[in-house]
């Protein structure tokens, strides 16, 4: 019998592909410390690393403005008449307002899972990294991973959050077959973190649709730490496939107070909140990969506030209407166009004197509203209980100082310093697109540039005054100009090479076309330094001589009879900057400066000397 | 007597007791005896002590996971489940040298008191001209094992009584340890703040042995003692002075067995006898106990249990399941789940629920506060999980001595319509000791001839009733000594024959 039953175990031991063999041993046997080795915790890091994320990072300026066109072209194809207009809109926007808060869960960056020691993964094949206590065997037992509170401590500090020394975890009681345990471990009644804020400044918003009322800052009421559920994959036509591989990956749940008025300000908070996770490295992916989920909560009140003896009140925040909630929302754009879609839908009822119904809704991306989902009465209980196998967690002050000493430069901060200092004096707009380019890396790459400038010029504040302006240029548009979409890459023109290239420039060694045809050169992968084209082209701008000025010039002049007169007779004073083009075509590369080419010849032919830029 | 035949003697009992459905699967014979035989023949087999449970037939509840044999918790919904591990008890037993009898029958999931809500049907104890008798629960099946000597030694759990009742029913040794000693991965939670794992034995040397082979650290078990805590707990208590021993007057109860009260108050006299000291105290809050246990327990299974779907593991039911709208296992743990598993379910999911947390789960956590308390107040030492100081309370006492529960035994046919509360009222004794996660022992104390009925008397059977040792928090080796001196001194008076 026991042969027989042994037997039977291995059996439906080997039908079971969907534990991972390896994870299984490490939660039956092996104690926690010297597992460590087993989890490659770089297998996701370089998987996000080596994948560009579509529509990820910078295109949501353009999505924003995409978005803006394709409005203004519906309102000229629509004038005012059938449909509600723009006016009519904004009319009944300026009786109704708009109260928002928002829930947004992300994926922390982190080796392990919540609770056992499994390997967090993305793409891996389905079911191979589960332990025991993953998919909820019976007598296994929750453990931990204490190393998954720094990527959410972290993201709590860049969000202004005060750290609780005592927190601890609750089961959320629901069914579903992707929630393993019958309940999901999060933190309700004591979480880690709460009470913080973020502030959103002019360089947030895309052109043009900054509201007049920034900084806008808006209260974050907690972030609690909680485990993601597997993922259903549909098989069509009534196929549901699960992977566990998900279930249990930490999430952090960041949630604001309603205190957003405004769709954009929504959607540009939800950006800004990514950009800060990401920025101090405690997130995996963006959000359209899956790592970052929002659900909005949307009311909407009378401004005069003369029906406020029903007011709801939200996190404290009273007299709002009745809200309404629309769950797992997966983009900026989506967070954005749910809650004005949303938004519509309720001042329509209003004002046909119906009343809001409290219920969560849906959105799909393209729709043009949302969908009821559930309404009170069908309000899942979760019934919330602290779970008695997870000991509370005590987070020393030592370790809290320690995060936020080592926080990486956040973006606020950096973009000021970006604009006000004299190192930098970008414009914001500059500074916010160079933050936003290729996860920061283009941003370490101007301030290895500048560095070097600042370096090749110590004594020269004349120079050092203009240096990041220039660095700024040169690295967003001219080298920005020759990427064309191209993926970023520091080593296609090292640091040191721009910096050398710009240095030449400055001290007015080469002009700017032949700045602009190193550069050009040396991204085509031209492995001369540009020290050494510029000597073997012979690139060095060696200035003419006044005498020669004046005889280049006057022989053009002579050529040019006809268009000598036009100048001074018809006071066609633009046709000199052909004349100033000629003089650059016919002597040797970089020999000729435009502006004494211009002096030179305005003398000769006794126009006023240029105006001084 | 060779490990060989003493294991011989109990693979012999197991079918001759197969009738009383202790056990819901049994290990090869075969194998048991090849590695008795084994035991016998190595280096170890012929010095092994008393105590230890080298070579010797231990029966494990089967809501502790093996991985060679089926782990059910007497459940329709893990019928044929077999765990791909052991729990870690269970390994430290195999690598003491013990060998698995087989997996005791219990109350499903451990929900019951008499050993009678199992899938795979009732254990049942043998008394007078063939009835029927409840071996209590709802470690009924490791108890009744033991009892009839179809092992040597048998693993429970306790959540609020479970080893402690039926090892009262069944006239044997049961012991359930501080809260947080013995290691409860791979135990099948019920009600996870309480859950305990017990020892059943038919003398305390037995039980103590089974409990220092297991009585250790494991990282695997988030609820387990760190070893810097244990350290502080090994309080070296004298136990050889005279001990203050407290009689709790609350469970002096109205409606306690007679038999029951005269053998306490005997008992009591025994130790006296002995030197020691008797003190009469208060556990006001005893009296709300049960209420609370019967919010706490059921809440944390209502969570613990909603992990059975039928999706990963487990039975599942015929045909599709569910609607559009609802979730795929409706149906599947309608099925799967007996009557009184799902009637706990539901008064925890009750009690958990919004409307009714507030007046019923919190309201009981704080009666389990003030539970534990009562017992800090008595006590000469104090709850070392609450208060770091070694200060004792002079007035104190250092153990309780009360009966383990209100009757004896009862007939099954009695039980069979009894409504639920009635049957929740068999563990009013032994849940406070549960609530406040403190040492408690059953130990069998033979009832005095004169009060006996004449008819069980002259029957030839023998007849025990349970008193129950409660400890100070780590107290569990004082638990386990008193347990000792009580059963020496009962056992000397009834060789006297009084």
């Amino acid at each position: 019998m026991l042969a027989h039953n042994t037997r039977t175990a291995f059996a439906i031991f080997s039908k079971r592909p969907y534990i991972c063999q390896s994870c299984l041993r490490r939660v039956g046997k092996v104690p926690l410390a010297s597992t460590r080795a087993l989890a490659a915790t770089s297998v996701r890091a370089l998987q996000t690393d080596s994948e560009p994320l579509p529509n990820d990072g910078a295109p949501f300026r353009k999505l924003l403005k995409d978005a803006a066109k394709q409005k203004k072209k519906q309102d000229r194809a629509t004038p005012s008449s059938s449909k509600p207009s723009s006016k009519g809109k904004d009319a009944r926007l300026e009786k109704w307002e708009l109260t928002v808060g928002i829930e947004i869960h992300a994926e922390l960056n982190t080796a392990r899972k919540l609770f056992s020691s499994a390997a967090t993964s993305i793409n891996e094949t389905p079911n191979t990294h589960v332990s025991l206590f993953d998919i909820a065997f019976p007598g296994s037992q929750p453990h931990f991973q204490k190393e998954t509170l720094i990527p959410a401590l972290r993201a709590a500090l860049a969000l202004n959050c005060e750290i609780q020394h005592k927190s601890s975890f609750d089961r959320k009681h629901y069914f579903y077959q992707d929630q393993p345990a019958g309940y999901q471990i999060t933190q309700y009644y004591e979480p880690f973190a709460r009470n913080g804020s973020i502030t959103l400044y002019p360089h947030d918003f895309p052109a043009g649709a900054c509201p007049e009322n920034v900084p806008i800052t808006i209260g974050i009421k907690q972030i609690q730490m909680e485990q993601d559920t597997a993922k259903t994959v549909l098989q069509p036509p009534h196929t549901h496939l699960l992977d566990f591989n998900r279930v249990s990956h930490p999430l952090i749940e960041i949630i604001t107070l309603p205190q957003i008025h405004d769709p954009t300000t929504a959607a540009v908070l939800v950006r800004k909140i990514q950009t800060i996770l990401k920025t101090v490295n405690a997130v995996t992916a963006g959000m359209e990969m899956g790592g970052l989920r929002a659900d909005v909560n949307v009311s909407v009140r009378e401004r005069n506030g003369s029906s406020t003896e029903h007011g709801q009140s939200y996190h404290g925040v009273t007299g709002l209407g009745q809200r309404t909630e629309i769950k797992n929302l997966a983009s900026v754009k989506a967070v954005e166009d749910a809650i004005v879609a949303e938004r519509d839908r309720q001042i329509d009822i209003l004002e046909s004197g119906a009343i809001v119904e409290g219920e969560t809704r849906g959105w799909t991306l393209g729709s043009k509203s949302t969908k009821r989902l559930r309404g009170k009465e069908g309000e899942i209980d979760y019934r919330y209980m602290p779970d008695p196998d997870i000991a509370p967690v005590v987070i020393g002050d030592d370790l809290v100082n320690h995060l936020r000493h080592t926080l990486p430069m956040l973006s606020d901060d950096c973009v000021n310093t970006l604009v006000d200092s004299e190192n930098y004096g970008l414009t914001s707009k500059d500074a916010s697109t160079l933050f936003l380019f290729d996860d920061g890396d283009r941003l370490d790459y101007y301030f290895d540039v500048v560095e070097h400038l600042r370096h090749t010029f110590p004594g020269h504040p004349d120079i050092l005054a203009r240096v990041g302006r220039v660095a700024g240029n040169w690295v967003l548009m001219e080298l920005g100009g020759l990427l064309k979409g191209e993926e970023w890459s520091e080593n296609r023109v090292s640091s040191v090479q721009l910096a050398s290239i710009i240095a030449h420039l400055l001290r007015k060694q080469i002009t700017s076309r032949t700045a602009k045809l190193l550069l050009s050169l040396k991204f085509d992968g031209d492995a001369r330094s540009a020290e050494q084209i510029i000597a073997d082209e012979d690139m060095l701008l060696r200035p003419l001589s006044r005498q020669e000025y004046l005889d280049l010039a006057q022989k053009l002049l002579d050529e040019k009879a006809d268009m000598v007169k036009d100048i001074v007779e018809k006071q066609q004073h633009k046709k000199v900057k052909w004349f100033v083009g000629q003089m650059m075509a016919r002597s040797a590369q970089g020999t000729v400066e435009p502006d004494s080419a211009e002096a030179v010849l305005r003398e000769l032919l006794q126009l006023a000397p240029m105006e001084q830029k | 007597m060779s490990l060989l035949r003493h294991a011989k003697q109990h693979l012999s009992n197991q079918l001759k007791y197969e009738h009383l459905n202790a056990f819901v699967s049994l290990a090869d014979r075969a194998s048991i005896l090849t590695r008795a035989e084994s035991a016998d023949a190595s280096p170890q087999g012929h010095n092994v002590g008393k105590h230890s449970p080298y070579g010797r037939l231990v029966a494990i509840k089967d809501n502790i996971c093996t991985a060679d044999l089926p782990t059910t918790a007497a459940s329709g919904i893990l019928k044929k489940f077999i765990s791909p591990y052991d729990a870690t008890v269970v390994e430290r037993l195999r690598d003491a040298g013990a060998i698995i009898a087989g997996k005791t029958n219990m109350d499903e999931f451990g929900m019951g008191s008499h050993s009678a809500h199992s899938y795979f049907g009732r254990v049942k104890m043998e008394g007078l001209e063939g009835q029927e008798k409840s071996a209590g629960g709802s470690s009924g099946g490791s108890a009744l094992a033991v009892a009839t000597a179809q092992c040597w030694a048998a693993l429970g759990t306790d959540t609020g009584g479970s080893v402690r009742l039926p090892a009262a029913y069944t006239g044997v040794v049961g012991f359930k340890p501080s809260y947080g000693l013995l290691s409860r991965w791979g135990v099948i939670a019920y009600a996870n703040s309480l859950d305990t794992v017990g020892v059943l034995g038919s003398d305390i040397e037995t039980v103590e042995g089974v409990f220092d082979t297991l009585n250790v650290y494991d990282p695997q078990d988030p609820t387990s003692l760190l070893p810097s805590t244990r350290s502080c707990l090994s309080s070296e208590k004298s136990l050889w002075g005279p001990l203050r021993v407290g009689i709790p007057l609350e469970y002096n109860i109205e409606t306690l067995h007679p038999g029951v009260r005269k053998t306490w108050t005997r008992s009591l006299d025994l130790l006296q006898e002995r030197g020691h000291t008797l003190h009469p105290v208060r556990l006001p809050a005893t009296q709300h106990a049960l209420s609370a246990y019967y919010v706490l327990a059921p809440a944390e299974a209502s969570s613990n249990l909603a992990k059975y779907d039928g999706v990963r593991y487990g039975s599942r039911a015929e045909g599709s399941d569910g609607t559009p709208e609802s979730v795929l296992f409706a149906k599947t743990r309608g099925q799967g789940f007996g009557p009184e598993v799902q009637r706990r379910i539901l008064l925890g999911a009750f009690s958990l629920s919004a409307q009714a947390i507030d007046n019923y789960f919190i309201q009981a956590q704080k009666v389990r506060r003030l539970v534990q308390q009562d017992f800090d107040k008595v006590f000469k030492a104090c709850n070392r999980l609450v208060s770091r100081s070694f200060a004792v309370e002079e007035t104190g006492v250092d153990i309780l001595l009360c009966p383990t529960a209100p009757t004896l035994a009862p007939l099954l046919t009695d039980i069979e319509n009894q409504d639920p509360i009635h049957e929740y009222m068999n563990d009013v004794f032994t849940v406070p000791a549960s609530l406040a996660g403190l040492p408690a022992i059953n130990v069998p104390v033979s009832i005095a001839d004169e009060d006996r009925d004449v008819k069980v008397r002259e029957g030839g059977f023998k007849e025990s009733a349970g008193m129950q040792i409660i400890g100070q928090y780590g107290d569990d080796k004082l638990v386990l000594a008193v347990g000792k001196e009580l059963m020496q001194a009962a056992s000397e008076r009834h060789d006297h024959g009084t």
